[in-house]
């Protein structure tokens, strides 16, 4: 979007002096910047301003939305590390923060606030400091909550810049002392508003050391006396103060109001909620009464008492403190026409300018002074003034301040100044008057007392020059409070005029009435200055106004000031006073700072050319003249030390007196080489420290200008309360209304509900009189009832008797009934029974008959029977006797019988029941046979495995045994060998027998342990060893051993084996010495074996030749290396001869042969 | 009865405490004192569980056959054995193959050589590889228990049985390594295969030499365990375990010859761990073992 040559052209074309163009412009980067949201934009506009300085810019920048604020605050924060950049890069900040810009939440976070402490810290600079301190007591109310990361760095930049008040470190200029020490004392009174239990411990901590004490009763103290106690430090603590509830509720200006309340300085104090200053006004106010009466400035006076009443009492304090300085200036008020009292307050320090021009040049011409003015304002008015302070929207409250108010600022407008004269002393009596009438008389005698010490001082120390200052100074401050005042009541003339202004509403308001006639006549005569207006904001009408205003001055004669400077006189002294208190430093713009923008062009100029020297002279002069008088006169401590801003008030209003004298003096227009006119000081030097004086009041002022605006915020938000305060009383009125209504109702209510009472009475009576009537009827027919149930109880009683005589008769005849039905039954039975009998005589009958007939029968069968079977009966009884005994013994021949079998059964299962038992036993015996098995197998698995362990150490024995004799008797061999060849071929035959008894007897022993090996190990060793053995003596003698071992049988054996270790070891014994006589030392040399030996031997060598060819033509090996083969004498002598050390190889070679031989012999021979 | 109810009562409490070793204890005397021991049950339990200390001698040996199961030849063939070892050794130092200054565990394998017919000629000859593996075992075990003839026989029954019982066995486990590392952590194989590092692992130290000389001796132990107790699988499961355990460091490494180096010298702190996880993820993968008549 924005390349950068567009940007470079459009920056160009900002400052291009068309309007229009102007416009269209702005609005593209605004474009751009909603657009857009990289910090380039930003950062270029930051570096344009820079260079610049130009206003549109700012104006953008001031105004930047949401996602810039940080490149913003990112580039200021990288300019403020720069010192080169520091101060217009605080300026810069300073505008920004000032607008209160919709991300100051934001600033507490940003690294800026950080490195800008860090600045105020370490800087040196006093235009910078100031700047930055003014700047950081703008954002402090921002960023409540935030201070308590900073809080100790807050203080600490507190402690070092109260400390340079004093100590004035490096080169610093006493003017900027000034400046800086309001701006301190602007920061303590923010500190100590915004945390007081904090900021008192660190003060109680700081100060208590020693160091700092002077720092303390020359800089702090005076300052803690512009302060009452802060009910925080009662009521809260230091934790509760850096609560970010506690400034969660409040806005900024909210805590500026804060602050405000809690400062007895007049410059500073607000008094909102009404609590008294009684102390101040028992101490400034004394200043005025005196003047009250005598100067017919008394009209304006009042009217500001009256509107003190109003809700702009803000300003109000300001009107009481100041008496004194308004005072003096009555001559001043007096050239005014009365008829215009809004227009008389309006005030402008060109004014005073022009007021007080010098009566030592009275040649000054108003022309001249008229055209500079002029000059400057179309100049500097651009520049030096904030460009675009944008004009927050009026609060439509505005509208309805005039309802509200109307009914009571008009009144007081209307009235007469008499009337308000005892409206004022009316307000305000309890307040003022106990400490007003002392006051007055020691005050008005203070002056007559101090008078001839001033007056003998002063121009020894000032001269003229510092009077007129004074005077100047006391002129501003009255203009500023009569300007005020007009913004005050401005307002309550006109209240339906629509507010575009942003910080005064009511200023604006207050030029229509009265001065629009003259602006409009002013903007005639100076139609240059009118035409930027539109571009400033209202502040910056102000300015084209106070030129016109000063021409009221400027046409009226300079002998006026003479006489207003004899007037002032004894006010100064009063002034100088409060001026010399231990600090005599400064005092802040307060009061110039409410006037905002309009003031500060022709401060640009005056400044530039009159505060410097002036200043300087004048705060050290004082600083004397108060050292002088702490020492004569103890009892002024006791009186207030004035205010820093006070101090700078004055500061300004001196400069600004000087300026118009230097005016005077000049011979303009050339205003550059007046320089050297001035004390001769070099111009360079001056102008620069002039320039920063310059920006230093801009910055006070702009940082009074926000303070204002928040007043005004304030304001606006107090007007809508009260607004709402009223909406209820009406409200509370319409209420009590509706209650009387409601009331009447009631009343209405009441009388029908007595008449309604009377008719029920009536009804009550006529219901009773029946009632009455119905009882006694009642009663009559319950005595009817009585009688007519007596009667029928004794109906019933009779009743009673008739039934009992009815069931007494019929029991009776129940009874007969009885009787009769007995008999009856009775009578039936009789007769029954009767024929009976008559039936049982007629069967008797019959059967008496039955048993004659019988009887006769059976008699004659007894004769029959009688005389035939006598004899059958005898042999049937006989049989069947027998049969019965047949059968009786059969019987017991079956019982036993199954007894017997029941005895087997029984037997039967009793054996069954035993094998059972057998066979489990038997299953028992066979696991417990298994099991023994298995114990014995694991037993005998160990000791198999013993065994078998024992096998293998056995065969390691031998094997080892076997090794060792291998190695012995080749060394045996070896040793043989070397005696043979020393005895040479003619040994005896003795010796062959010997040697021959020796090998034998060793061959034997070697082949029983060889034949012991052979049956289990196949190893070929044995025969080698026993070849060797063999080879060791003759070819014959090996042989003869050889045949021994296998022919010989068991008796031999034994003593064998036993001598074969004993030899073994008798060999191992002899190796030393020549080995054969020990050998055939042996007993076994005579033996039998022996002799046989020795034949087999004989025989052998001669047969020998023949066989050796024969058998040894298949051993290639033997054949290679011994050629000489015939005879083992032949080859032993051979191999004697051929080395001392033949080969093992062959040697063993050789003895195989042998043995080979040996057992061939010797089955030839057996 | 009520005794029963009692224990089972606690072995809850012990269960969940961690507390293995208690119940166990007490079922392992019921069973040794059978009398002819049942190897079968003691095999099973050793598998399932982890064997008390006191009792681990006497059931190594009773499992790898040193022991008969009758408690009454116990003696005397013990007697035997060391009469057997007292000999064995005798016959070595009346040779001279192994004298004063012979290092224990030397003096176990020449008598394994010896009583085995393998006796070199000379105590100078190069060791087999074989022998290595003897020597290594040897050495655990040698820490392990304390009589020299019990851990003589113990070294050699165990050693014969990793070379009888377990001979077709033993070259299976690389590849069940694989498939379980598979099943556990396929990422970690085949991190281990791209770097070719499989095949290169320390299967000899793990497999032939059962983690002697790999995992400290307190460890090992119950490594050994299951292995007397018939399961050479377990092995493989400590090795799975000691891979997983590993896995970061060896996700390092990259060449297989750091991961092999690395592994043939693993830190000895984590193996109880690590053991008791694999004994976890063993009766995971093969179940807890039942006892099998």
């Amino acid at each position: 979007m924005a390349q950068p040559a567009n940007v470079g052209e459009l920056l160009s074309m900002l400052d291009s002096p068309t309007l229009g163009v102007r416009n269209d412009v702005t609005a593209v980067f605004k474009e751009n910047l909603n657009s857009d949201r990289g910090p380039m934009l930003v950062n270029t506009l930051v570096d344009y301003y820079l260079e610049t300085n130009s206003q549109p810019v700012l104006h953008i920048l001031t105004t930047l939305q949401e996602p810039h604020d940080k490149h913003l605050l990112d580039k200021i924060n990288e300019y403020v590390g720069k010192a080169a950049t520091r101060l217009s890069i605080l300026l810069l900040l300073g505008h920004v923060v000032r607008l209160q810009p919709s991300w100051k939440h934001k600033l507490s976070q940003a690294p800026l606030l950080p490195s800008l402490l860090k600045c105020l810290k370490m800087d040196t600079d006093v235009v910078i400091l100031t700047t930055g301190v003014l700047v950081l007591i703008t954002m402090l109310p921002m960023i409540p909550q935030s201070g308590k990361q900073h809080l100790l760095d807050f203080f600490d930049i507190f402690g070092r810049l109260s400390s340079w008040c004093l100590k004035k470190p490096g080169h610093v200029t006493e003017v900027y002392l000034v400046h800086l020490h309001a701006s301190v004392y602007a920061l303590f009174h923010r500190l100590y508003g915004m945390y007081p239990c904090n900021f008192v411990s660190f003060l109680r901590s700081h100060y208590s050391m020693k160091e700092n004490l002077e720092t303390f009763e020359e800089v702090v103290k005076p300052m803690m006396e512009h302060v009452r106690i802060h009910p925080e430090l009662v009521t809260g603590s230091k934790d509760h103060e850096l609560d970010p509830r506690r400034w969660k509720k409040l806005e900024t200006h909210d805590v500026v109001i804060e602050c405000a309340k809690i400062s007895l300085d007049p410059a500073e104090a607000s008094y909102e909620d009404g609590y008294s200053v009684s102390r101040q006004l028992s101490t400034r106010f004394p200043h005025r009464p005196p003047d009250v009466p005598t100067s017919p400035y008394v009209d304006t006076q009042n009217s500001y008492g009256n509107a003190t009443s109003t809700p702009y009492s803000a300003s109000r304090p300001t009107l009481f403190s100041t008496p004194g300085h308004l005072a003096h200036s009555l001559d001043f008020q007096l050239t005014r026409p009365l008829p215009e009292p809004p227009q008389a307050t309006l005030w402008s320090p060109s004014v005073v300018c022009g007021m007080t021009t010098p009566p030592t040049s009275p040649g000054n011409v108003p022309p001249d002074l008229s055209h500079p003015y002029s000059k400057v304002f179309g100049t500097t008015g651009g520049k030096g003034t904030p460009l675009g302070t944008p004009a927050t929207s009026p609060p439509p409250a505005s509208i309805c301040h005039p309802d509200d108010y109307m009914h009571i600022s008009l009144p007081q407008v209307a009235a007469t100044p008499p009337r308000k004269e005892e409206k004022a002393e009316s307000t305000r009596p309890c307040l003022h008057r106990q400490p007003h009438l002392p006051n007055d008389r020691g005050l008005e005698e203070l002056p007559s007392t101090k008078g001839p010490v001033t007056l003998s001082d002063l121009p020894g120390f000032l001269g003229d020059l510092a009077l007129e200052e004074d005077s100047v100074e006391k002129d501003k401050e009255e203009a500023a409070i009569s300007k005020e005042l007009s913004e005050i009541t401005a307002p309550e003339a006109e209240p339906g005029v629509p507010r575009g202004g942003f910080d005064s509403p009511f200023y604006r308001d207050g030029l229509p009435g009265s001065q629009r006639k003259t602006h409009s006549a002013a903007s005639g005569t100076h139609g240059s200055s009118a035409n930027p207006e539109p571009l400033h904001s209202s502040l910056e009408k102000f300015g084209p106004d106070t030129p016109k205003q000063a021409f009221t001055p400027i046409d009226l004669p300079c002998g006026r000031a003479d006489t207003s400077l004899a007037g002032d006189r004894d006010r100064q002294t009063s002034l100088e006073t409060n001026i010399l208190t231990p600090s005599p430093c400064k005092m802040p713009l307060r009061r110039e700072m409410d006037f905002g923008g309009g003031q500060p062009p022709p401060y640009d100029h005056l400044f530039e050319t009159a505060l410097p020297k002036t200043a300087c002279h004048f705060v050290s002069k004082k600083s004397e003249e108060l050292l002088k008088r702490v020492r004569g006169s103890p009892e002024e401590d006791s009186t207030p030390s004035a205010s820093p801003m006070e101090v700078l008030d004055r500061l300004l209003q001196q400069g600004a007196d000087a300026h118009s004298k230097e005016l005077s003096k000049l011979s303009l227009p050339s205003k550059s080489v007046d320089w050297t006119h001035f004390g001769g000081s070099p111009p360079s030097d001056e102008t620069r420290t002039l320039r920063d004086q310059l920006l230093l009041l801009h910055n006070q002022l702009l940082y009074e200008r926000f303070k204002r605006q928040q007043h005004a915020l304030r304001n606006r938000r107090l007007l809508r309360k009260v607004i709402r305060a009223a909406a209820l009383e009406e409200h509370n009125a319409a209420m009590k209304d509706q209650l009387k209504l409601q009331e009447k109702d009631i009343q209405m209510w009441k009388v029908s509900l007595q008449k309604e009472q009377a008719r029920y009475s009536q009804l009550q009576e006529q219901r009773d009189t029946v009632v009455a009537h119905l009882h006694s009827q009642i009663r009559q027919l319950q005595h009817d009832r009585e009688e007519f149930y007596n009667q029928s109880q004794e109906l019933q009683t009779k009743l009673e008797d008739c039934r009992n005589m009815i069931a007494e008769l019929r029991v009776e005849l129940k009874k007969a009934n009885n009787k009769v039905c007995h008999t009856e039954l009775l009578l039936s039975q009789v007769s029954q029974k009767l024929s009976n009998s008559e039936s049982v005589q007629q069967q008797m009958e019959f059967l008496n008959r039955q048993l004659l007939v019988l009887g006769e029968v059976n008699e004659l069968y007894l004769e029959q029977l009688q005389n035939k079977h006598s004899d059958t009966t005898k042999e049937v009884e006989m049989m069947k006797a027998a049969y019965r005994k047949e059968l009786e013994k059969n019987r017991s021949h079956v019982l036993q019988q199954n007894q017997r079998l029941d005895t087997s059964q029984k037997r039967i299962l009793e054996l069954e029941s035993h094998l059972a038992k057998k066979d489990h036993l038997l299953l028992e015996q066979k696991k417990y046979l298994e099991d023994v098995k298995a114990q014995a197998r694991g037993q005998l698995q160990a000791a198999e495995s013993r065994y078998e362990a024992q096998k293998r150490v056995t065969q390691v024995f031998e094997l080892e045994i076997l090794d060792l004799y291998s190695r012995l008797e080749k060394d045996g061999l070896l040793r043989k060998l070397q005696e043979e060849k020393a005895e040479a071929a003619e040994a005896a035959e003795e010796r062959l027998d010997c040697c021959n008894d020796g090998c034998s007897d060793s061959g034997e022993a070697h082949s029983e342990e060889g034949s012991g090996h052979s049956g289990e190990t196949k190893t070929p060793r044995p025969g080698g060893v026993r070849g060797s053995d063999g080879g060791r003596g003759a070819g014959g003698s090996g042989s003869s051993g050889g045949g021994s071992s296998s022919e010989l049988s068991t008796p031999e054996k034994p003593a064998s084996q036993r001598a074969g270790p004993f030899s073994r070891r008798e060999a191992t014994m002899a190796e030393p010495t020549p080995g054969i006589p020990t050998v055939g030392s042996l007993p076994s040399s005579k033996s039998f074996l022996g002799m046989k030996a020795r034949e087999l031997f004989r025989n052998k060598s001669e047969s020998q030749c023949d066989e050796d060819s024969t058998t040894l033509c298949g051993l290639s090996e033997s054949l290679k290396t011994e050629p000489g083969k015939d005879s083992g004498v032949e080859a032993k002598a051979s191999l004697s001869l051929d080395g001392p050390h033949p080969s093992p190889a062959g040697l063993d070679s050789v003895g195989q042969l042998r043995i080979m031989d040996y057992n061939e012999a010797h089955h030839e021979h057996s | 009865m009520t005794e029963d109810s009692q224990r089972n009562f606690r072995s809850v409490y012990y269960e969940k405490m961690g507390f293995r070793g208690v119940e166990e204890k007490k079922s392992l005397e019921i069973l040794l004192k059978d009398d002819p021991l049942d190897i079968e049950k003691l095999c099973t339990f050793s598998q399932r569980f982890p064997l008390p200390s006191m009792y681990r001698a006497l059931v190594w040996k009773v499992l790898l056959g040193i022991l008969p199961p009758h408690h009454e030849s116990h003696a005397q063939v013990m007697m035997y054995h060391k009469d057997q070892y007292c000999d064995v050794l005798h016959a070595l130092k009346v040779i001279r193959f192994v004298g004063e200054a012979t290092p224990q565990v030397e003096v176990f394998l020449r008598m394994c050589q010896l009583e085995s017919g393998k006796l070199p000629r000379s105590p100078s000859f190069p060791l087999e590889p074989e022998d290595e593996v003897f020597l290594a075992i040897a050495k655990a075990s040698e820490e392990m228990v304390k009589d020299s003839v019990d851990c003589y026989w113990i070294i050699r029954c165990f050693v014969n049985q990793l070379n009888t019982k377990y001979r077709d066995a033993l070259p299976q486990l690389p590849k069940a390594l694989e498939q379980y590392l598979n099943l556990e952590d396929s990422r970690l194989l085949n991190h281990l295969k791209s770097c070719s590092a499989v095949s290169k692992l320390p299967y000899d130290l793990w497999f032939k030499r059962c983690f002697a000389g790999c995992l400290p001796e307190s460890s090992l132990q119950r490594v050994w365990d299951k292995v007397v107790s018939g399961s050479c699988k377990i092995l493989v499961f400590v090795a799975v375990e000691i891979l997983l355990t590993f896995k970061l460091k060896l996700m390092a490494l990259n060449s297989a010859e750091k991961i092999t180096k690395f592994l043939a010298n693993i830190p000895r702190d984590s193996s109880d761990a690590i053991v008791s996880k694999a004994i976890d993820l063993w009766h995971k993968h093969c179940g807890t073992p039942v006892h099998s008549a």
